[in-house]
């Protein structure tokens, strides 16, 4: 069976992979632009977040080319946010389309999953064919994550950035091939050795910008704000930590230290995906960064929610911090005239040697 | 049986209005002396919108300006229980819901010290007898004393059936409690709603809808009871037409307000309320509504528009 799903950036990669093992397919989905986007506006309510529209926008394009069965990882978990609303709602959405179909794939451990895998492909799939679905499911994310963070660190540090450029889209290519974990090892040991043989700079970056924000929106900025990867090409050294890995690795233990780091901000109890952008922030305070940049999708509730905190967080260590809601006006030019002027305050309080 | 003489204000805003009170019901049946802030009014909702970022929605701005009110009136303690979730990990409030004492404490208005920020835990009937327990041990009561008040019966909770059938309308007003039972909140639509000639009802108690009912695929308990109640009202002979009371950016409520117009077989409206207090459109909304219902009764069990 073919499946379509949404981008999350480079990770729908990781779910085909999945799909794959399994012996069905999942088409690639259109990459976001003004026109998805203004899809998704049509289609949704206005209060529906930016990242939610994109979604939907995705979603009707590839619906419209004849698509009818949808995939989506979501573990229902309390880190989830409307991804994890299931099929009823979203089938409500597309009623329009016949044949229409969502599956939602996930499991909180490997009993969950397989039984989660058998409600779509029936009771013939096997444990072993689960556990290597979702061990190749999850070794293309944790390779992604590593590409993605190598190749934007490589961006500032590299005097090559076209030959980064490259080598992340060769990267992709062949995690999208590689048909399981030991190919994906050998993927992995391609990369370091690829990587190891570009030129590098000799002065160290100019800034160091931490960025947080809602983990979907940043998955995207390849798309969305192609100028935050642009400024890491100017030498200034970009990182940000948030990302689809860390929903699909969150779990109470994984969660844990994190809760703790933010016990001064963010009370114990929830485990909703705002402790990943508030530790990551506190983070980036402790690691002596010159900025925070918090970059999220308008409308988004656990971003939203978490704004009172990251200011008082950047009031607290006296750290600059720039807020960037992308919402539907689907244009760069303000936000880019922004993040300059943010660029130049943090360059003005460098060079007068300001210290927080 | 009094473990603490200190004063505990409690804000009479949203987790206050969507448990219906009962945590305020336990601590006084503790014997705990509690001070509840005043209903909402426009000097509550500055107090709230001078120092709430814009993009929170509306409810959590009157929130945090009963927060306000009370840490100007003095009290020793101000209760902002921390909801987490259902006990089933399935079904959650929405986070800006979820955060609220966290986003108190960063804005600054009261010292951290001063926030009792108990965890909390539904299932489908309300919170948890665990999270009382808890509330009680940290304020110094006993597990007997916090068992006697759980166990205390409770006189005041209301019992409302759907009106029986008489002449005139009866509207169905759906939406998180927060916002149906703060009249200030909702721009007194109930009252508006009456003065029209209709009957209102806001709950179905012969009906269990469950506060967070199981089962409806969505992530959002609230959105889920309000599809829940939506859905019952449809079904009810004696119910005329649904108003659905939607606050300004709410995601989740967003969200399954067009599901609801789409499903449901009797005339829907939806109300977007707002921090423009102006009743003109409103009122217009409202005749033109009940005009409509006036009109043209919908058969139940009629097709879906």
């Amino acid at each position: 069976m073919k499946f379509f799903t949404f981008s999350w950036g480079s990770n729908y990669i990781a779910v085909r992979g999945l799909l794959r093992s399994l012996g069905h397919d999942l088409a690639t989905p259109p990459p976001i632009g003004p026109a998805i986007a203004k899809r998704g506006i049509a289609r949704a309510h206005p209060f529906l977040c930016f990242s939610g529209k994109l979604v939907l926008g995705q979603m009707e394009a590839q619906l419209e080319n004849g698509e009818r069965r949808l995939a989506f990882m979501s573990s229902l978990g309390p880190e989830a946010c409307r991804c994890a609303d299931t099929s009823d709602y979203v089938c409500a959405l597309f009623a329009d389309y016949d044949g229409f179909s969502a599956h939602r794939f996930g499991g909180g451990n490997l009993g969950g999953a397989l039984e989660n895998l058998r409600s779509h492909f029936g009771p013939h799939i096997r444990k072993f064919q689960c556990f290597r679905a979702y061990a190749t499911f999850t070794g293309k994310v944790d390779l992604l994550h590593k590409i993605d963070k190598r190749c934007t660190r490589l961006r500032c540090m590299s005097t090559a950035p076209k030959q980064v450029r490259e080598l992340e889209q060769a990267a992709l290519a062949r995690i999208d091939r590689a048909p399981g974990p030991l190919a994906l090892w050998r993927v992995s040991r391609w990369f370091d050795r690829a990587a190891a043989r570009l030129p590098l700079r000799s002065d160290p970056p100019s800034l160091k910008i931490g960025i947080v924000g809602g983990e979907h929106i940043l998955s995207e900025l390849p798309s969305i704000m192609v100028v935050i990867k642009q400024m890491a090409e100017r030498g200034i050294f970009v990182d940000w930590r948030s990302s689809f890995r860390m929903l699909v690795r969150s779990n109470e233990r994984t969660l844990a230290p994190l809760k703790e780091r933010c016990s001064d901000y963010l009370h114990k109890a929830p485990s909703t995906s705002e402790i990943f952008s508030c530790a990551h922030a506190l983070d980036f305070v402790s690691e002596g960064y010159d900025g925070l940049l918090h970059i999220y999708a308008f409308g988004c509730m656990p971003q939203t929610s978490l704004k009172p905190i990251l200011q008082r967080i950047a009031s607290d260590a006296q750290m600059p911090l720039l807020s960037l809601a992308i919402g539907d006006r689907f244009a760069e030019e303000g936000l880019e005239g922004r993040l300059e002027a943010f660029i130049d305050l943090l360059e003005t309080r460098k060079k007068k040697g300001v210290t927080r | 049986m009094v473990a603490t003489s200190k004063c505990i204000g409690i804000p009479r805003s949203i987790l206050h209005l969507e448990f219906e009170g009962a945590i305020e019901r336990f601590l006084r049946r503790l014997g705990v002396n509690i001070a509840l802030s005043p209903p909402t009014n426009a000097e509550i909702f500055r107090a709230g919108k001078r120092v709430v970022i814009d993009e929170l929605c509306f409810p959590i701005k009157i929130f945090v300006g009963h927060v306000a009110y009370l840490v100007a009136h003095g009290v020793d303690q101000i209760l902002i229980p921390t909801i987490v979730g259902h006990v089933n990990d399935r079904a959650f409030p929405c986070h800006p819901r979820q955060r609220l004492s966290d986003i108190v404490r960063a804005l600054g208005i009261c010292d951290a010290n001063r926030l009792l920020t108990p965890a909390f835990r539904y299932d489908r009937h309300g919170l948890t007898a665990g999270s009382f327990q808890s509330l009680a041990q940290s304020l110094g009561f006993s597990e007997a004393a916090a068992t006697q008040a759980l166990q205390t019966p409770c006189p005041e909770q209301l019992v409302t059936e759907i009106p029986i059938q008489q002449d005139g309308l009866t509207v169905a007003v759906v939406g998180h409690p927060y916002v149906v039972e703060d009249a200030w909140a909702n721009n007194h639509v109930i009252r508006r709603i009456e003065q029209l000639g209709c009957r209102v009802t806001t709950r179905i108690d012969h009906r269990p809808t469950a506060y967070a009912p199981e089962g409806s695929g969505l992530h959002f308990a609230l959105a889920a009871r309000t599809v829940a109640l939506a859905q019952a009202f449809d079904q009810e002979d004696s119910i005329d037409g649904i108003v659905l009371l939607l606050p300004f950016n709410c995601g989740p409520d967003g969200d399954i307000a067009g599901h609801l117009v789409r499903t449901t077989t009797k005339p829907f409206l939806t109300l977007v309320l707002d921090e423009l207090q102006s009743s003109a459109g409103l009122v217009t909304r409202l005749e033109a509504f009940i005009d409509l219902l006036e009109g043209e009764p919908i058969p139940i069990g009629g097709q879906p528009r």
